[in-house]
């Protein structure tokens, strides 16, 4: 027995060493806090710039972040870590998600933290704005990356075809059968290229004059609003194939878009402003952006991520947290982050300065996405939005978009879903 | 043989017992409680009876998740055999040669599922993989082999023949090692030709092998999760939802516990009934 | 080279250009640079060979602490699998006593469970108890190897009884007979054992990435493939350094046991 009973203690003391962390004992005494994030590439590399940033001072908590993978990954991981008793103190969350876990009971009221009362967001993205109702609201959440839908041209296909930038639907179709290039059977150039997800969708219907979610509370998936969305997508893609079919799910479509504009692969394209500096930095032919083509109206929604604290967290760590948050909403912070992405300037100071030290004189495209915030049409407070998102209408505009089914009954048959337990 | 002591096997088997009744067992009690119920986790629960199956059945969500996972099996099963049968003819043979390709071939068994996932996401890529660009430079049509609805499910059945194969050609091979020189010498001298002699003694021979291997490949099949998860995450369009993929999502993307129980469930009930097949062939190899 | 062996010989080297191929790929892929893979994805070999993308996926990810959480948690999956099938399987080939059948039968039923069938409820049930997220999660479940147990039972069926009485008639303990004298006399069927476990475990992605929820005790297999989460483009150079840092113990333990491995699939069937 001693060998094996030599080689189980040598085991168990690895163990003891390989457990996770006792969170109690932290360098400085201002305590520790873990925050779980969810975007990769240039985006992490800002985050983490600004957590060392943070850190550099020695009386602040650490923060542990933890990279969780893509926006829905991340909220199912905080979901299930809060029902099992491993909840992170704080992390970010997409808006439409922000009803469904406040009514769960499993956000942290923030009015009470130190500060919350001046912090000089800018309303249209921050609760009081993005949720109908929001201001009336207790503080639940803060802007993190907040961004809009907006239409990225590529300034040389369009001044070589002679097309001006679209305004409305009808002046889309018409550039997106311009800008198309076809070599035999085979596409090389789309005029015209947008995920086909939610948000776009939601964007279209709120052009349209409908809503998603009627002030009663019942999914209407936007009426007549909403086929009409579908329609469009379904004509550019099946009858005008002009727009490409759509590749890959949830945010590998927004890559495959983005990497498609880049290459030269699509003309116009639906994306987020998220994307711009990066649109940016790598394209080699002038970008430009624009509002998106609209219907009767000019209405979108903000999309991107709110930060939330976790009420099933401690108190010591949720604390921690907060001074983080708040030190991101400090001017500095919210300038950089915003400079250094593409995503909105969260607070008012940010966009005064960064007005008066001409970084919008310099940069024409994120004057025009400044220019939206005008545009930005609140969310209903519904919890069920969430699922709408994710369960019905994501996998409803796929399969509709690539089979090419009737825009009306697909949505009829996603209003009775809605209703099912 | 007595027992030294009364208590003696209880206490052997103990540890043993407990650990597989809490965590085999247990949970189709509790998967069965929770199926009958809606809950997400956050708030309480509520009870629906057998609505969680019925929603599954008219969604079509069940029906989906079994028509992929039976084809997606099919072809695994089927190109497992054929290629773990056609390795193990060609490299049944002394050499270097032979026994460095069998290595080679039997390591992408050894290796992480997420590996070859994320492998052959890289050579299959639409635009920049490097197969892709083969295909197309040996005149084959560019495809999309992984955002293909129509491909998708057949283009992860070929990665994970390329993983399994070499497990098959082990068995394969070790039916074939059992197989006495004498049968081939005695065919031989009556005249039978290579075709005849396969036919004739190596194909009865090898049933067994091959049967086992079968049976292997489909519960293998069955589990698949990772090239799924990681590879399309069950699109596109729902084309590559496999059975475990489908109970994955229910409860960790959409936080439907009541209905990934119903689906666990039914998986358990589908897998148990497959493997009890396996485990007769089992005994029944260990017997021979 | 004789005409007959030329076809096979030929063939044989297409078969190894399939296998070895995608592994070449990968590594060479690991060795080049973004800008590289952006404007060139498929020149054969780096422009610039650089170990770059390994720095960075050190730097990025806790790749070493990955490291250590899945060799502790396959280690002892492995170990504790072998300790408990020795005293449980010789209970069942050699002892007889009231229930032995219906003990059997259990572990025959558990045999046919695969953990993909377990993991909502036994999620559900470690998150009641907040064990999720410990090494504890990854571990008990499989503490106990309904085919270990199957597998001892077996060998153990032909060890002769007289051995074994001999040993008690020596005042030997029951523990004694069964880490002393029986292990010794398993030793193939327990290397075959401890490397199906290992390496099983090592390779694991579904159940730690049910069952963690943060980096303190996630593993390699998840850390790896979350690499390809990226919010602007796939970076496959890092991808596919990670893919080589995942699979190289593996490769290692291959070249080194490959004869036991071949083995213990080819007549045990996993």
């Amino acid at each position: 027995m001693s060998h094996l009973a030599s080689r189980r203690s040598l085991l168990l003391g690895s163990l003891a060493s390989a457990l996770p962390a006792c969170d109690a004992r932290s360098s400085n005494g201002a305590g520790r806090a873990a925050f779980w994030y969810s975007y990769g590439g240039k985006n992490r590399e800002v985050l983490e710039r600004l957590l060392a940033r943070f850190h550099a001072d020695p009386r602040r908590p650490r923060i542990d972040a933890t990279f969780q993978g893509d926006y829905f990954e991340s909220l199912a991981k905080v979901r299930t870590a809060i029902a099992v008793g491993a909840a992170p103190a704080m992390t970010h969350v997409v808006s439409e998600v922000v009803p469904y876990l406040a009514e769960a009971g499993a956000l942290e009221p923030l009015d009470g933290y130190e500060g919350a009362a001046d912090l000089d967001l800018v309303p249209e993205i921050a609760q009081s704005g993005t949720y109908e109702g929001g201001a009336r609201r207790p503080l639940l959440a803060i802007p993190f990356n907040r961004s809009v839908p907006i239409m990225y041209v590529n300034g040389t296909m369009l001044e070589r075809a002679g097309v001006a930038i679209p305004r409305d639907w009808g002046e889309l179709r018409a550039a997106a059968n311009a800008l198309t290039v076809r070599r035999g059977a085979e596409v090389a150039v789309w005029g015209f290229e947008c995920p086909v997800s939610w948000l776009f969708w939601v964007a279209l219907v709120a052009s349209a004059g409908g809503r998603v979610v009627d002030e009663g509370g019942t999914v209407t998936l936007g009426g007549d609003a909403g086929a009409r969305a579908l329609d469009l997508w379904q004509t550019l893609t099946h009858r005008d194939r002009v727009m490409r079919p759509p590749l890959g799910r949830d945010y590998n479509a927004w890559q495959v878009g983005t990497q498609d504009f880049l290459s030269g692969r699509a003309a116009i394209l639906w994306s987020s402003t998220a994307f711009l500096r990066y649109i940016e930095e790598n394209a080699r032919f002038p970008v430009k952006v624009a509002p998106l083509a609209r219907d009767h109206r000019h209405a979108i929604p903000a999309g991107g991520t709110f930060f939330v604290l976790l009420r099933a967290a401690e108190e010591r760590e949720k604390r921690a947290a907060w001074q983080f948050l708040r030190w991101m909403t400090e001017r500095e912070q919210t300038m950089e982050w915003a400079t250094s992405t593409g995503y909105l300037p969260v607070t008012r100071a940010a966009i005064t300065e960064l007005a008066r030290n001409g970084f919008y004189d310099a940069h024409a495209n994120d004057k025009v996405v400044l220019g939206e915030l005008g545009s930005v049409e609140p969310w209903p407070w519904s919890p069920t939005l969430f699922r709408v998102q994710r369960e019905i209408m994501d996998p409803l505009l796929e399969d509709a978009v690539l089979q090419g089914t009737n825009a009306a009954e697909a949505l009829a048959k996603g209003r009775r879903e809605a209703l099912l337990p | 043989m007595k027992p030294a002591r009364r208590h003696e096997p209880y206490l052997l088997l103990a540890p043993t017992l407990t650990l597989l009744t809490l965590f085999f067992l247990v949970p189709f009690l509790v998967a069965a409680r929770e199926s009958l119920f809606s809950w997400d986790l956050l708030t309480p629960r509520t009870y629906i009876g057998l609505s969680n199956y019925r929603t599954l059945w008219e969604r079509g969500e069940l029906g989906r998740a079994f028509r992929n996972t039976l084809a997606y099996s099919a072809v695994v099963v089927s190109g497992a055999l054929l290629l773990g049968l056609a390795l193990a003819l060609l490299l049944d043979r002394k050499g270097q040669l032979a026994a460095f390709v069998r290595s080679a071939v039997f390591s992408a068994y050894v290796v992480s599922w997420v590996a070859v996932a994320l492998l052959f996401m890289w050579l299959l890529d639409g635009e920049v993989g490097i197969v892709t660009r083969l295909a197309v430079a040996v005149g084959l049509p560019k495809k999309n082999w992984l955002g293909d609805a129509d491909v998708a499910l057949y283009t992860l059945a070929v990665v994970s023949i390329w993983k399994i194969a070499g497990y098959a050609m082990i068995v394969f091979l070790a039916g074939l090692q059992d197989i006495p020189p004498v049968l081939y010498e005695a065919a031989a001298l009556d005249g039978a030709g290579p075709v005849l002699r396969f036919r004739s003694v190596t194909w009865p021979a090898l049933r067994p092998s091959a049967a086992f291997v079968a049976t292997t490949s489909l519960i293998l099949s069955f589990q698949a999760f990772d090239v799924v998860r990681i590879m399309t995450q069950g699109g596109p369009a729902h084309a590559t939802e496999l059975f475990v993929y489908a109970i994955y999502e229910q409860i960790f993307l959409n936080l439907r516990v009541g209905r990934a129980s119903a689906l666990t469930l039914v998986f358990g009930v589908l897998v148990l009934s497959l493997t009890a097949l396996q485990l007769r062939l089992l005994r029944g190899r260990e017997a021979t | 080279m004789k005409a007959r062996l030329l076809v096979p010989s030929l063939v044989s080297l297409v078969v190894a250009a399939a296998w070895i191929g995608p592994y070449a790929w990968m590594v060479l892929t690991s060795l080049k640079t973004l800008p590289e893979l952006l404007h060139d994805p498929t020149a054969l070999l780096p422009k610039t060979w650089t170990l770059a993308a390994y720095r960075e996926v050190w730097a990025t990810v806790p790749m070493a602490r990955y490291l250590l959480n899945t060799a502790v948690m396959a280690g002892l999956i492995a170990v504790l699998q072998i300790v408990l099938a020795l005293p449980a399987g010789f209970a069942l080939a050699k002892l007889d006593f009231a229930g032995r059948k219906t003990a059997f039968g259990l572990v025959l039923v558990c045999l046919l469970v695969p953990a993909q069938a377990t993991f909502v409820p036994v999620f559900l049930m470690l998150g009641r108890v907040g064990l999720v997220n410990t090494l504890a999660a990854l571990v008990l479940p499989f503490g106990a190897s309904a085919l270990g147990t199957f597998l001892v039972r077996q060998a153990c069926l032909s060890i002769p009884d007289e051995l074994i009485e001999a040993a008690r008639l020596d005042g030997a303990s029951d523990l004694h007979i069964v880490y002393r004298l029986l292990a010794p006399a398993l030793r193939p069927t327990l290397v075959a054992l401890f490397l199906l476990s290992f390496v099983f475990h090592w390779n694991d992605y579904f159940w730690p990435l049910v069952m963690t929820t943060d980096d303190r005790i996630r593993t390699v297999p998840v850390g790896i493939a979350l690499l390809r989460e990226q919010g602007t483009g796939v970076r496959w150079h890092l991808v596919m350094a990670g893919n080589v840092i995942l699979s190289a113990p593996i490769l290692a333990v291959f070249a080194i046991a490959q004869r036991h491995l071949v083995r213990a699939v080819a007549t045990r069937g996993f």
